[in-house]
């Protein structure tokens, strides 16, 4: 039997569930934004004129990190429940890792580049 | 008169049989297996030892779920009985499963008070109030029938998951006011094969023939070792 004193996975479940709280919160305000305020806040200029805000564009990196944080952490632990995942156990954490942070900086270049 | 469907095994194939069982009131689905024993089949192949829900040897899958053969009356579920072995186990005969694997989990836990202080050649009274027994008190009612294990999704597959029974055992010592073997229990389920794995799916708690709740221990345990570890990383 296994005895891991590693601690990613409390320290995953821990900011999977962080990550999860923060994005009801974030989701919430986007689509009050989008959706309740101006019947015109998904025309391209208007989305545009958002991104391009700091405050937004700050709200917008927090919340691509805390999706791909929660989305790729979330298929770990799924690839983790089989046999054959929890045999490359480490891979499988070195993979879900880098396309987290891929997914994270090429969703950071395209909103600072806008 | 009841029909009796159970699936067998051979040792090479799986198949149904049919027998009629006259049930009466009040007579268990263990006592129809028995009937059929004596009277239909002899090879038919089950485990059953105390017939009062104690030892947890005859817990099956009858009509779809986990039940304990010597608790469930036959009458109470129809005239139409399905028989079939535990899920989640290798099935050695008819229904008879391999429990070496669950039993193997369970020790691995290692379900006994850790203490340095206390020796077995001097014994010595360890007090306990009973607002600290009822912290953990309905974790020790776990007859270890397998019943919760069989419906587990994250044991279905994962061959090296803990399961539930072993961590509520767990849970069981950990939340033990005379336990002191809390860190040692707690890096054995923060494995990866440990508390992680759990998706709360909540079966485990439903089948349980004591009310147990393993769904629930499994929670606090996974609450008390993250927070364990986490504290000891940030040195408090």
């Amino acid at each position: 039997m296994e005895s891991a004193k590693s601690v990613m996975e409390p320290v995953a479940w821990i900011l999977q569930m962080l990550t999860g709280l923060i994005m009801v919160v974030l989701v919430t305000v986007h689509f009050y934004v989008t959706h309740m305020i101006s019947h015109d806040a998904l025309e391209y200029s208007a989305v545009v004129e958002r991104v391009s805000s700091p405050v937004f564009q700050g709200m917008y990196a927090l919340l691509l990190l805390v999706v791909s944080f929660h989305a790729f952490n979330g298929l770990r632990a799924i690839v983790l429940d089989t046999n054959a995942g929890m045999r490359s156990r480490g891979t499988i954490n070195v993979l879900t890792t880098l396309m987290f942070l891929v997914a994270f900086f090429y969703g950071l270049y395209l909103l600072i580049s806008i | 008169m009841a029909e009796f469907r159970v699936r067998r095994f051979d040792g090479k194939k799986s198949y149904w049989q049919t027998f009629n069982v006259p049930a009466k009131k009040g007579m268990t689905v263990l006592e129809g297996l028995y009937y059929i024993k004596e009277n239909l089949d002899s090879s038919l192949a089950f485990r059953a030892s105390c017939r009062m829900g104690i030892c947890g040897s005859c817990a099956m899958r009858i009509n779809g779920k986990p039940r304990l053969a010597c608790e469930t009356q036959i009458l109470f579920l129809g005239d139409r009985i399905t028989v079939e072995p535990l899920d989640n186990f290798t099935v050695i005969k008819d229904l008879v499963t391999d429990f070496e694997g669950f039993f193997a989990k369970h020790k691995a836990i290692k379900p006994y008070l850790i203490r340095e202080d206390v020796k077995y050649d001097e014994p010595r009274e360890l007090l306990q109030t009973p607002k600290e027994l009822n912290e953990y008190y309905i974790f020790t009612l776990c007859i270890k029938c397998g019943a919760c294990y069989s419906v587990c999704p994250a044991a279905a597959t994962l061959d090296g998951y803990l399961g539930p029974a072993a961590m509520t055992a767990a849970y069981r010592f950990c939340a033990d006011s005379r336990d002191k073997g809390k860190k040692e229990r707690y890096e054995i389920v923060s494995s990866s094969n440990g508390v992680w794995r759990c998706h709360l799916a909540m079966e485990c708690s439903e089948v349980c023939p004591k009310n147990v709740e393993p769904a629930k221990a499994v929670q606090l345990l996974r609450r008390r070792t993250a927070f364990s570890i986490l504290k000891s990383l940030l040195g408090w």
